[in-house]
């Protein structure tokens, strides 16, 4: 019955602002037999039940998943500047940016696969420690030895 | 939006929406409750999990997203194995190198050397770069889901060829 009352709209007004009708947001509803009368009505309920849906969360899932895309996009534009313009700017720039999107992405790998939580604090506190070290271990070899761009170099030059 | 036209006799200008609030059903609880509730009801009544790998057709788009998965994790190792080895070990770096050089390896294990490096570094960039493209909502279509997944796999290996090679 969903379906009649959005092909009538449609027939009313035409394909293009079929998009902009929130019952095509919704999952399809058993609707009581009484309601069919009132089609704006059901867009209306269902802008209710959205705004509850809304006001109960964070946002921080949200944001660490821009957060990660930003830093991606970052690394990327570290390449060129490595390659033309090595530093040491660019050198702990590069370990802070490879630790943290690594970081990120084992996360992702903890959170798809470890299940039961004792076990995901565990797998997420290694990975903490592990990432420390990895961190710490970059900027030593920036500070005491050659440096990350200047390795890639040597190694290259054999 | 519905409430403008078919004012068909009725006055309303506004839901009502105290009155609508009775039909709707907020769940009570988040994606990860849902999630953990079902994993742990499954693994107290030690259930066996369904075969998905190993039964799936394989396909290119998941292969590559293994893939992509793959040298994630393993890049990743590979910088931490570097840094821990940066820490503990006690020489400097190009006293390693030299070590390397004097072992005297052919230039083709050199070679397949430096292709281990690049290939999973040139593959998880360019299969990143698709990766961003889907996230700014482009390309989902399947015929291009393929192209740009077989451009992906075409740029990796020439680039990790061209980059071994020098």
């Amino acid at each position: 019955m969903a379906a009649i009352v959005r092909l009538s709209a449609v027939c009313r007004r035409g394909v293009k602002p079929l998009f902009y009708q929130t019952t095509l947001l919704a999952r399809p509803l058993v609707i009581p037999h009484k309601h069919q009368e009132q089609p704006y009505m059901l867009t209306a309920r269902i802008h209710a039940s959205q705004a509850l849906y809304a006001a109960s969360g964070s946002k921080a899932a949200s944001l660490h998943w821009t957060a990660e895309r930003m830093l991606s996009i970052l690394l990327l534009a570290m390449g060129p500047v490595a390659y033309f313009n090595p530093s040491p700017v660019i050198d702990y720039s590069l370990a802070a940016a490879l630790t943290l999107h690594g970081h990120w992405g084992i996360g992702q790998v903890v959170t798809d696969y470890v299940h039961g939580d004792a076990k995901i604090k565990m797998a997420n506190a290694g990975l903490f420690l592990l990432s420390t070290v990895t961190f710490a271990g970059l900027c030593y070899f920036n500070y005491n030895d050659v440096g990350i761009c200047k390795a890639i170099g040597l190694l290259w030059s054999k | 939006m519905a409430l403008e036209g078919d004012r068909s006799g009725v006055s309303v200008t506004r839901p009502q929406y105290s009155v609508l609030y009775r039909h709707a059903a907020p769940m009570g609880t988040t994606a990860k409750e849902e999630m953990n509730k079902f994993w742990s009801k499954n693994a107290r009544l030690n259930r066996p999990m369904s075969p998905h790998l190993t039964i799936y057709k394989w396909s290119v788009p998941m292969m590559m997203s293994v893939t992509h998965r793959g040298t994630g994790v393993g890049l990743s190792g590979a910088i931490s194995a570097f840094a821990l080895a940066a820490l503990v070990l006690p020489g400097n770096y190009p006293y390693y190198l030299d070590l390397i050089h004097s072992l005297s390896i052919g230039p083709f294990l050199i070679g397949l050397a430096k292709f281990g490096i690049t290939f999973p570094v040139s593959y998880h960039t360019y299969n990143g770069i698709r990766h961003l493209w889907w996230d700014i909502g482009k390309g989902f279509k399947i015929p291009e889901v393929y192209r740009t997944g077989y451009t992906v796999i075409g740029l990796s290996i020439i680039t990790s060829i061209a980059l071994a090679a020098i």
